[in-house]
C-alpha cells in the first residue's frame, strides 16, 4: 500500500511558520481534505506534497519512498491547481496530452488515453477548444483529466471548487466523488469550505495556524469535536461551561453559572470520566436543542432550561433562535415541521423552553492536549479569537 | 423623431473625429505621403551630375536586378539577423529575470534598461569608439590582466558594428518580451513541472509560446531598424564592407550624384521590409488566430 506519510513536517517563511510540525498519515485510495481558515498552512502542506515547496524540516514518503528530495516532476503525484492553469495555447486535447508528450509517450498509445480521459470527465466532444472557449466546470474538467492521464498515485486539489458558482460547485462535487471511485487512487482535497469537506471527505483534518487541530472522519469531527477550534470552524456550536457536580455511571451533572448570579444544572455524558469539582466546556450543536413556548414533560434523560427570544433570523430551511438564559445565548436552529410543539410561530421576546438529550452534549476540554481551552467569547457566546496556543 | 436625432448625433460625432484627425492627416500627406511620391518618381529618371534629368529611365532597377548591389543588401540583412538573434538571446533571460522580480526591484531595473536613452545616441557610439579602439580600454584592461599579447583590433570590422548594434538595440528586444512574461502567469510552469516537465521542457513548451507575441515584437523593432543601419556602420565599420544604408547615402553625397539610383535601392528595401512584415504578420495571425477566436 502506498501511503502518503508526513513525518514532522514544517515549512518557515522567513519568522511565519506556516506548516507546524505535522504528522499525518493519508491511506492509499483514501479521499482526504485539509480544512481550515486562509492561512493555515493547508496549501502550503499540499505544495510539500506536490514538490513546489522545500520542507524546512520533516520528511514526505509515498509508501516507502522518500519523496522529499524529489522534483515535481519525478513525483507520482498529480496537482489541480485553484485557477486550473490549463495551457491557454493549446487545444484542450493538447492539454490533457501534455503529460505524455513529455514522458514521449508513442502517439497512437497518447490518441488513445486522450480520448478515454475525455470520456471520463465527459469532455470528448470539445477536444479542439482552446481553454478560454470553454466555461469555469469544463476547465475543471480538462484540469482533472489532464492530471489523471499521467496515472498519479495521489492526485492532489488545490481549491478547485473555489473559482465556480454553487449550484456548479455541487455538481461537480459529486463528480469528483464518481470520478475518485472510478480511478481509485488517493485524493488529497484542500478547502476552507467546511461543507465541501464534510460531504466529499472519508478523512479530513481541520487545520489551524500550522497545525492540525483534528483529524478524522467527518461524523466524528462533527459530533465529537476535541477542540473549541474544531468545533466552532465546522458548523455553530454552543459551549457551556460549568463545574462537575456529580459523577455517575453513564453521566455526570454539571453546575452551571448563568451570569446574573442563578446557577443551573445540565445532565451530560461523557468520554473519559473527570474528577469531581473540574471545570469543564461542553459543546452543544444548536440543531440538537429543541425550543416550545410549552414546558415539556420532565423526563430523566432530558436537559430543561427557561429562557427568552432574543433574535429570530429565518433562513428558508430553518429558522435560527438566539435564545437568552440569564446572561447566557443559547443559538438553536429549529426546521419548519408541521408535525411541531407549537400552534404559533413563536416572537421576539418570548418565554421558551429549551431542551435536549443528556447525550447530545460533547465535553471538549477533558482533552489534556486541547489547546483551545482558554479561547475568548464574545457577548453572543461566538469566538471572538481563535486560539491562544500553550505549549505542552 | 428618436431615430433621425439618433443619427443626427453619430454624424455630429464621426464629423468631430474627422475634424480632430486632420491636423495630423495633412501632416503625414505633406511630409510623408507626398515625398514617398517624389521618391518613386526620382526612381524612375536619369541621373544627372547633380540633379536628375526627367528622362524617364529603368537603369536604376535594372542595376539592381542585374545584382550589382547584392553585396550590400545581404550584408544588411546578415547585420540585421545576427543583431535580433544576438538581442533576443540576450534580451530574454534579463526580461524574464526582471518580471519575476519583486515590485520595487522591476522598477529600478526597468529603470536601468532605460536610461541609456538619456544620452545621445552618437556619443554613446563614440565612446564605444574610444571603448574598442587600438589603445582603447578594452585592450588596455585585456593587456593588463594578461589575456592578450598584443592589442586585438575590434574597431573598424564587421564585429565592432555588431557589438555596438545589439548594444544600441538590446532595450528594443528587452521591452516587448518584459510585457509579455510580466502578464505570464507562472503557476502554468508550476503546472507544466507537475505534469512531468523538467525546467527546460517547460521553458520550451510554456514559456517560449506563451511569450511569441514579445518576440515578434522585440524582432519588429530591432530587425528593422538594423536592415536600414547607417550611423553606426558608419562610425565604427569598415569602408570595405557597405551596408545598405550606407550605400544609398554614398549615392547622394558623392557627385556625381545619383539620385534615381538611391531612391530606387530605398524603395527595394522598403518593399523587402514590407514583404517581410507581411510575411511575419501571416505567421503571427496564423499562431494566434484560433486562440483569440471566441
Amino acid at each position: 500500500m502506498e501511503d502518503i506519510v508526513l513525518k514532522n513536517l514544517s515549512k518557515d517563511f522567513g519568522t511565519f511558520r506556516a506548516v507546524d510540525d505535522v504528522n499525518l498519515t493519508i491511506k492509499s485510495g483514501e479521499l482526504f481534505s485539509f480544512l481550515g481558515p486562509s492561512g493555515c498552512g493547508k496549501t502550503t502542506l499540499l505544495r510539500m506534497i506536490a514538490g513546489f515547496e522545500v520542507p524546512t524540516t520533516g520528511r514526505v514518503y509515498l509508501g516507502n519512498k522518500d519523496l522529499s528530495d524529489l522534483p515535481p516532476y519525478k513525483r507520482e503525484v498529480n496537482t489541480i491547481f485553484q485557477n486550473y492553469s490549463l495551457f491557454p495555447h493549446m487545444t484542450v486535447y493538447d492539454n490533457v496530452a501534455f503529460g505524455l508528450r513529455v514522458k514521449k509517450t508513442a502517439k497512437a498509445e497518447i490518441k488513445d488515453l486522450v480520448k478515454e480521459m475525455l470520456n471520463l470527465v465527459k469532455m470528448e466532444d470539445q477536444a479542439n477548444k482552446y481553454p478560454n472557449q470553454i466555461s469555469g466546470g469544463q476547465k475543471q474538467r480538462i484540469a482533472i483529466a489532464r492530471a489523471l492521464i499521467n496515472k498519479p498515485k495521489v492526485l492532489l486539489l488545490d481549491e478547485p471548487l473555489a473559482a465556480l458558482d454553487l449550484k456548479l460547485r455541487q455538481h461537480m462535487l459529486i463528480e469528483l466523488m464518481n470520478i475518485h471511485d472510478a480511478v481509485g487512487i488517493t485524493f488529497i482535497y484542500v478547502t476552507h469550505d467546511q461543507g465541501e469537506a464534510m460531504s466529499i471527505s472519508d478523512r479530513l483534518a481541520v487545520m489551524n495556524q500550522g497545525k492540525i487541530a483534528q483529524e478524522g472522519p467527518p461524523d466524528d469531527i462533527y459530533e465529537r469535536p476535541t477542540s473549541i477550534f474544531s468545533a466552532y470552524f465546522i458548523g455553530e456550536t454552543n459551549l457551556i461551561s460549568g463545574e462537575v457536580k456529580e459523577l455517575h455511571e453513564d453521566h455526570l451533572k454539571l453546575s452551571c453559572q448563568d451570569g446574573e448570579g442563578k446557577t443551573f444544572e445540565i445532565d451530560s455524558s461523557f468520554q473519559l470520566a473527570p474528577e469531581a469539582g473540574a471545570h469543564l466546556t461542553l459543546s452543544l450543536r444548536p440543531e440538537k436543542i429543541a425550543i416550545s413556548r410549552n414546558k415539556p414533560r420532565s423526563q430523566h434523560d432530558i436537559n430543561i432550561l427557561k429562557g427568552q427570544i432574543e433574535d429570530i433570523l429565518y433562513l428558508g430551511s430553518h429558522t435560527q433562535y438566539i435564545v437568552r438564559v440569564g446572561k447566557l445565548k443559547f443559538r438553536v436552529f429549529s426546521q419548519h415541521k408541521r408535525v411541531y410543539f407549537d400552534d404559533k410561530a413563536l416572537d421576539w421576546e418570548e418565554q421558551v423552553w429549551l431542551f435536549w438529550h443528556y447525550t447530545d452534549t460533547w465535553i471538549i476540554n477533558d482533552n489534556p492536549f486541547d489547546v483551545l481551552a482558554d479561547a475568548e467569547l464574545d457577548e453572543n457566546g461566538n469566538l471572538k479569537r481563535y486560539i491562544k496556543r500553550s505549549k505542552t | 423623431m428618436p431615430k433621425s436625432r439618433q443619427a443626427l448625433l453619430v454624424k455630429r460625432k464621426n464629423l468631430s473625429s474627422w475634424l480632430l484627425s486632420l491636423p495630423t492627416m495633412l501632416w503625414l500627406l505633406l511630409f510623408f505621403l507626398i515625398p514617398y511620391l517624389i521618391v518613386i518618381i526620382y526612381s524612375f529618371l536619369s541621373p544627372d551630375i547633380y540633379d536628375v534629368k526627367f528622362e524617364f529611365s529603368l537603369d536604376a532597377y535594372r542595376q539592381i536586378f542585374s545584382g550589382d548591389y547584392l553585396r550590400p543588401f545581404l550584408l544588411s540583412f546578415k547585420l540585421a539577423i545576427y543583431t535580433t538573434l544576438l538581442c533576443l538571446i540576450l534580451g530574454f533571460p534579463v526580461a524574464y529575470y526582471i518580471a519575476r522580480a519583486s515590485e520595487k526591484l522591476k522598477n529600478t531595473l526597468l529603470i536601468f534598461i532605460i536610461i541609456p536613452f538619456w544620452t545621445n545616441l552618437i556619443i554613446r557610439i563614440f565612446s564605444w569608439r574610444i571603448f574598442l579602439s587600438y589603445k582603447g580600454v578594452m585592450n588596455d584592461v585585456l593587456l593588463k590582466l594578461g589575456l592578450i599579447h598584443a592589442p586585438l583590433e575590434v574597431m573598424r570590422t564587421d564585429l565592432a558594428v555588431i557589438l555596438v548594434m545589439v548594444y544600441v538595440y538590446l532595450p528594443y528586444m528587452i521591452l516587448p518580451l518584459y510585457s509579455v512574461l510580466e502578464k505570464l502567469d507562472f503557476t502554468l510552469l508550476n503546472a507544466a513541472m507537475d505534469l512531468g516537465a523538467n525546467e527546460v521542457k517547460a521553458f520550451f513548451r510554456i514559456t517560449l509560446p506563451l511569450a511569441v507575441e514579445g518576440i515578434f515584437a522585440g524582432t519588429l523593432l530591432v530587425f528593422i531598424p538594423a536592415l536600414g543601419a547607417y550611423l553606426i556602420p558608419q562610425l565604427v565599420g569598415n569602408q570595405s564592407s557597405l551596408y545598405i544604408g550606407q550605400v544609398i547615402t554614398y549615392k547622394i553625397k558623392n557627385i556625381p550624384r545619383n539620385w534615381p539610383m538611391a531612391s530606387a535601392l530605398s524603395l527595394t528595401l522598403l518593399f523587402l521590409v514590407a514583404l517581410l512584415l507581411l510575411l511575419m504578420y501571416a505567421l503571427y495571425r496564423r499562431r494566434l488566430a484560433h486562440r483569440y477566436k471566441s
